[in-house]
């Protein structure tokens, strides 16, 4: 009566085991940390598992049980929980969803992040022309939550604002990572000092990031079965784009999605240097991160 | 638990509700609203113009059309493809093409409160002051579809300006349908010939729409479990709420006006000179407060 791709999808969608992904039953004191792939999520995700339990130095793993993946462990597991929840989804706009941290990251870097991420799980071998990704990046369909355009448009404007939505910027984190760590704090609900947030922030950089990686690399959710010679904590910085992507596909992400660009007010790559032409290179956008390597 | 194994049983046959897990096919066209704004009769309007040869009617709609909500999800996969697919989802990245109606808010609520006493699902005794705070806050058995606002946004914010896209408002359609229409048949690809749209609109009149729910009886699932004092087919008119108590317009404009304004939807707190109609434009929607915190 019915096949295997359909006995799996019934297992997919109603067994316990199965990861709950969009059927998730959402509690309302539930905080999601929400993201387009490759947005810096999971180091937020580790700066905020930090921040909730500064007892002792986590590891990889152990934010990954404090702060699930909704496509990742059971429905048992998610049920189990202890509540409130922090749960870690790149869902598209999800109206079920009553408290949110959003991250975004520039597109350009998102894209060159990807492209590295699908070389270090097998996906792409290093010879799959960068151009040929960015193609699809635009299109949406390199990835199974939409195109980044979309996925930033549904979250930032379909009605909620703040305080039910808290937006990060990668980039504003970067430089300035106690600020937004602050911010987070508030919106969980934890009464942060200085003193905490400098401990999350520091458990939280990149170069503890991998140094916990290089430890936990194989067996780590993220990373095992992925080569082992591509780190998945990159570079941890900003702008890599602009020496790491061809300007074609510099402009071609420009074009795609202008408004989005322009109102999380990341500049194009023409603004970008028509300032530095007019001597303004003090901009915050252009300084290099202060964190990390 | 019993639910569980109801609705375990059901995905194995075929015959749940497929709504948010339907498979997509890249030819598939989605209709899509918040529900009480005008879907049935946009879908009856573009059934009507590409099926000129069959008389469109509440008995074979769902076969010619389906509704994601209404239909099995085995029944929406052995309708023909080029699917056309009826929902109110918020936004899908994997719906390849759209058409979105788009209805004064105002005027949905008022709908929507005759809508859910049909269904018996409030009663007749809910004020209609307390219903409009419980649509604008999300508490009505629609917030599964999200807010009318968080519907809308969803499907403007992020596919408005593309090619893949439609926007019809209800209003325009009110004023007139055969330029609407028209649109509807460049989008689809459909020669926009005169007498053929002229045929959709007539077979998709209101009055005409009213006999064939009168018609169709228990037959059409819409008509089933329901009162039969409140007929679906609502006033099909545009602007009611003017006659609405102010308390019920007021929540509305207070949570939504900015996006309102953007659609066109005239604030009734603004002044009144011009109720002309201007076209969609993202540009004037302001970013919500708090987004970007300099």
């Amino acid at each position: 009566m019915f096949g295997k791709a359909a006995y799996s999808n019934l297992v997919r969608r109603f067994s316990p085991s199965s990861a709950p992904g969009p059927y998730l039953a959402v509690q309302p004191d539930d905080t999601f940390l929400v993201s387009y792939p490759k947005s810096g999520n999971t180091w937020v995700r580790f700066l905020v598992a930090n921040l909730v339990y500064p007892e002792q130095s986590l590891t990889l793993t152990d934010a990954d049980r404090i702060i699930p993946f909704v496509d990742g462990p059971s429905r048992t597991y998610f049920k189990n929980m202890q509540r409130p929840r922090v749960i870690k989804s790149h869902y598209p706009f999800q109206a079920r969803y009553k408290r949110v941290i959003y991250v975004v990251r520039d597109p350009r870097d998102v894209a060159l992040s990807q492209y590295y991420y699908q070389i270090k799980r097998g996906v792409l071998n290093e010879q799959y022309p960068i151009e040929q990704f960015v193609a699809g990046f635009v299109e949406g369909v390199v990835c199974p939550y939409g195109s980044w355009g979309e996925h930033v448009a549904g979250w930032l404007r379909a009605g909620k604002k703040n305080p039910e939505l808290l937006l990060i910027r990668y980039e504003d984190l970067l430089r300035d990572p106690l600020e937004g760590s602050g911010r987070i704090a508030g919106l969980l609900g934890i009464e942060a000092n200085s003193e905490r947030l400098t401990l999350a922030v520091e458990r939280s950089s990149a170069k503890h990031m991998r140094t916990l990686e290089a430890k936990e690399g194989d067996r780590w959710g993220s990373t095992k079965g992925t080569r082992q010679d591509i780190s998945f904590v990159r570079a941890a910085k900003e702008r890599q784009w602009v020496s790491g992507l061809p300007p074609a596909c510099i402009e071609k992400i420009e074009t795609a999605w202008p408004e989005q660009i322009k109102e999380l007010g990341y500049k194009t790559a023409a603004e970008a240097l028509a300032d530095a032409a007019d001597g303004a290179v003090a901009q915050p956008n252009l300084i290099g991160s202060p964190s990390g390597a | 638990m019993i639910y569980g194994i109801k609705s375990i049983a059901k995905r194995a046959l075929g015959i749940d509700k497929a709504n948010r897990d339907i498979a997509v096919y890249p030819d598939d066209t989605f209709l899509v609203s918040y529900p009480r704004s005008g879907n049935t009769w946009t879908r009856f309007l573009v059934a009507n113009l590409i099926y000129p040869g069959q008389s469109v009617n509440f008995t074979n709609i769902e076969k010619l059309f389906p509704d994601a909500a209404l239909c099995s999800s085995r029944a929406l996969k052995r309708t023909p493809r080029p699917r056309m697919i009826k929902t109110h989802q918020y936004f899908d990245p994997r719906y390849p093409k759209v058409i979105y109606v788009v209805r004064d808010p105002r005027d949905v609520v008022l709908s929507y409160y005759d809508f859910q006493r049909r269904y018996r699902q409030i009663e007749d005794t809910c004020p209609l002051e307390r219903y409009v705070d419980d649509f604008v806050s999300g508490k009505l058995v629609s917030a599964g579809w999200g807010t009318w606002a968080e519907n809308v946004a969803s499907w403007i914010f992020t596919r408005q300006h593309r090619g893949n896209f439609l926007l019809l408002r209800y209003e325009d359609m009110h004023t007139d349908t055969l330029r609407e229409i028209a649109r509807v048949a460049e989008f689809m690809g459909i020669e926009p010939d005169p007498a053929l749209l002229q045929r959709a609109v007539e077979l998709s009149s209101a009055k005409r729409m009213r006999q064939l729910e009168q018609a169709a009886s228990k037959d059409w699932a819409g008509n089933r479990n329901c009162r039969e004092d409140i007929p679906f087919i609502g006033t099909a008119t545009a602007g009611d709420w003017r006659n609405a108590p102010a308390d019920c317009v007021r929540p509305i404009e207070t949570a939504w006006g900015p996006l309102m304004k953007a659609l066109g939807y005239q604030l009734s707190t603004s002044d009144q000179t011009t109720l002309e109609s201007q076209p969609f434009n993202p540009a004037m929607v302001p970013v919500p407060q708090g987004w970007i915190e300099s």
